[in-house]
């Protein structure tokens, strides 16, 4: 049944009774937190208990970790050499031996993957033969900033050839 | 007594009459002291009101608790505010209001505090005034009596909160009676929309014809319902009228002052 509304009207100031309804919220929310506050501490300890037990599960296997970790470093060791463009590299110094009428002749290239180098070990017949050859490579596509790291004369040699050292980075 | 859970009392000041009860609060609340004393005073002057007060609050029984105290009928003065159709700030609300009562009561409320009812916006709202002097005498003679004023209401918004479970909503008048003053509320959808204040004399019996005819004139329109709050003596003198109705405590009779102020806690 509806009922007039009442009036509020106070000389001691506004009127701000507690309702029993509203002290019956109160109590209804603090309820529920402390609750809730139960409920949650108990997911924590629920939680410590299950993270303490797979801690027990895992630790005999630790001992595979460095070894996997290894494991992964070789595999990605591995993986940046395949990364080496051995083909076009093999037929450009080729081509440059080529162009210079095979007056230098390789004998050692080695890539170096992390830095995108090729170290090249050549021997020559004379020293402007072996400078004709670094021209040649400095105008490669797939070279850039080819230089003469060291060049030696082979007196224990019959032909006291040339041995030059060359470095380069190839491009990607 | 917890601080938390202060004891209560509750005191009527009337220009004939004192009421006072004591209320130890907890789990069980219960009335632990209460009394009603005659005062040789008039509706001119509330000085031998305050005055009769001061000594009864000098027991220790009445002291050192929150205090909410209805000031009687007599005392106050009531109107119905029109909501205004310009914005108003408090001050705004409470200039209208002071305009609008010195229109039915002339200036002599125009230095009294002003109280309005919290209505929702847009509603006509209910305002009183008394006199300044009895608010301060009050809070004064209470402070003196370690009492802390946390409520301060006439007596017809008491009555009428105390006994708006039994109204009806629409088109009724509630009137609230007592020693030598009459005030009449109309309520229409669930708000007050007049309000009537009338002295009585002492002749109860003249009296009672007056609200007989009020309650004839009220009920103009078909189905308006006269309500009547009276003190125990007035209603068992004239038990029985068709003109209106009594509204009766079903915890049995007690003095009406105490009833009211007991109603003060409902």
């Amino acid at each position: 049944m509806k009922v007039p509304a009442p009036i509020e009207l106070d000389f001691a100031g506004p009127v701000r009774r507690s309702r029993k309804m509203g002290g019956a919220l109160c109590a209804a929310g603090i309820l529920a937190c402390a609750a809730l506050g139960y409920d949650f501490q108990e997911r924590l300890d629920e939680r410590d208990s299950v993270e303490a037990r797979i801690g027990a599960l895992t630790r005999p296997h630790r001992s595979a970790r460095p070894v996997d970790a290894r494991s992964v470093a070789a595999a990605a060791a591995i993986e940046k050499q395949l990364w080496v463009p051995w083909s076009s590299l093999l037929a450009e110094l080729e081509s440059a031996s080529q162009d210079v009428s095979s007056t230098v002749s390789l004998l050692e290239v080695e890539p170096d993957a992390a830095k995108h180098l090729v170290r090249i070990t050549a021997e020559a017949r004379t020293l402007p033969d072996a400078l004709a050859y670094l021209e040649r490579l400095q105008k490669s596509p797939v070279l850039r900033y080819p230089m003469l790291d060291s060049h030696e004369l082979r007196k224990d040699d019959p032909e006291h050839p040339i041995r030059v050292k060359l470095s380069a980075e190839w491009r990607t | 007594m917890s601080p938390l859970w202060r004891d209560e009392v509750a005191i009527l000041v009337g220009p004939r009459r004192i009421a006072l009860a004591r209320r130890a609060r907890g789990l069980k609340p219960r009335v632990a002291s209460a009394t009603e004393i005659a005062v040789a005073g008039h509706i001119g002057d509330f000085g031998p009101t305050l005055t009769r007060l001061a000594d009864v609050l000098a027991e220790p029984t009445w002291q050192d608790a929150v205090a909410r105290v209805i000031v009687a009928d007599p005392w106050a003065r009531y109107g119905i505010v029109p909501w205004p159709n310009l914005r108003l700030d408090g001050d705004g609300r409470l200039s209208h209001a002071r305009y609008v009562l010195a229109e039915n009561y002339g200036d002599v409320v125009s230095d009294w505090n002003v109280s309005l009812a919290d209505t929702p916006p847009g509603r006509a709202y209910a305002a009183c005034a008394m006199p300044s002097g009895l608010k301060t005498g009050l809070e004064e003679t209470l402070a003196g009596a370690r009492l802390k004023v946390v409520s301060l209401q006439p007596q017809l918004i008491v009555a009428f909160n105390a006994w708006r479970e039994q109204l009806p909503t629409d088109d009724a008048w509630f009137v609230s009676l007592d020693e030598g003053s009459l005030a009449a509320v109309h309520l229409s959808q669930g708000a007050w929309d007049r309000v009537h204040m009338t002295r009585l004399s002492q002749d109860w019996g003249i009296e009672l014809e007056r609200l007989r005819a009020f309650g004839r004139l009220s009920r103009s329109g078909v189905g308006t319902r006269m309500l009547v709050d009276a003190p125990a003596w007035m209603r068992l003198a004239h038990t029985r009228s068709e003109d209106f109705e009594w509204l009766e405590s079903e915890r049995g009779e007690s003095s009406h002052q105490l009833a009211l102020l007991q109603r003060v806690y409902a």
